[in-house]
């Protein structure tokens, strides 16, 4: 899927793989490529102002995490940012059945035959 | 780098020559730039890293490292949009804590007769800086809350960063206008002292809240 398809869908892949637990910046660019197996086109470097947006419009903090070799910012789902993943679900799962039932209609009983 | 057509080092070298490229291009409040351009920096070390484990000749894992990272003109857009309303917030921060100190000189000085008697042409001057100065607050107010949570729900304005800038600026002018009134008062006034401390209050205000209204006119056409 190209970069300009994924943008649209950044903020609920971010806060989907940070719903396990707190992951560090390059932590969760691989989670986002592990899930898609590597399908979806990210610009990466466009992930950390992401991040930083989300910090400040509430649905994630962040702090320094010391262990290993270097400092580096972890962040974490609040609270807000769990109510609005699961918005973020509903939203998409509303839309994929409205394309789907246009690309890939059932066939109508009432002309079965 | 593609960004900048550097030729590729080692990971960390090269991270970091990429990471002083974007610094460079990059306007806003130097902590958060600082701490995106750090964070950016380690992000594309640890992936010309990743890829250097699995085998890539280094000037390899380089270069498919920042095509998967963005060049720093790709990535530059996205960064300088988030700086530029980290800016915004600072500046409509300073605005909303420095104008109301002023409204409220001004109310002690003109309603309670705190400072002597003024002369009637401060008197007369400090009723449209005071007011300038609070419709100011109240526009840094509304600029803080519509970049904080309320973004959640509402686009953030395009023209928030310029109306910022501009209310800054207003504040800025108030300050330094009140700033020189104050001093020129304060020996005509039949106490001095308070007036004198309100108009170098009002000087150093003033040098805080129009460089950072400088700052964000920069950011806002960045």
């Amino acid at each position: 899927m190209k970069a300009d398809a994924v943008r649209g869908h950044l903020d609920g892949l971010l806060l989907a793989v940070l719903e396990p637990g707190p992951l560090h910046g390059y932590a969760i660019i691989t989670a986002v490529q592990r899930r898609s197996a590597g399908a979806l086109e990210l610009r990466t470097g466009t992930v950390y102002p992401a991040l930083n947006r989300l910090e400040r419009i509430g649905l994630l903090r962040s702090s320094w995490d010391s262990t290993g070799e270097r400092k580096r910012r972890r962040y974490e789902l609040t609270d807000a940012g769990r109510r609005a993943l699961a918005d973020e679900r509903t939203a998409w799962q509303a839309f994929t059945a409205a394309i789907g039932s246009v690309l890939d209609p059932a066939p109508h009983p009432g002309h079965a035959g | 780098m593609s960004g900048t057509g550097r030729r590729p080092g080692p990971a960390g070298t090269y991270a970091d020559e990429y990471a002083e490229a974007l610094a460079s291009a990059l306007r806003g409040p130097a902590r958060s730039r600082a701490r995106l351009v750090a964070e950016i920096r380690d992000g594309l070390a640890e992936t010309v890293a990743a890829y250097a484990a699995e085998g890539l000749p280094r000037e390899l894992a380089v270069r498919r490292a920042v095509r998967e990272f963005g060049t720093v003109a790709e990535v530059l857009p996205s960064c300088q949009r988030e700086l530029t309303v980290a800016q915004v917030r600072h500046t409509a921060r300073a605005v909303a804590l420095a104008a109301p100190l002023l409204t409220v000189c001004w109310y002690l000085f003109l309603a309670t007769g705190y400072g002597g008697q003024l002369p009637l042409a401060t008197r007369l001057l400090a009723f449209p800086l005071a007011g300038f100065a609070a419709v100011a607050a109240l526009l840094s107010a509304a600029a803080l809350a519509a970049t904080g949570p309320l973004a959640r729900r509402l686009p953030t304005p395009h023209r928030l960063p310029r109306a910022t800038a501009w209310a800054g600026t207003t504040a800025g002018v108030c300050l330094g206008v009140s700033a020189l009134t104050l001093a020129a008062s304060s020996p005509l006034s039949g106490n001095w002292p308070p007036v004198a401390l309100a108009g170098a209050l009002a000087a150093v205000l003033h040098t805080v809240v129009a460089s950072s209204a400088r700052a964000c006119r920069d950011c806002a056409r960045a």
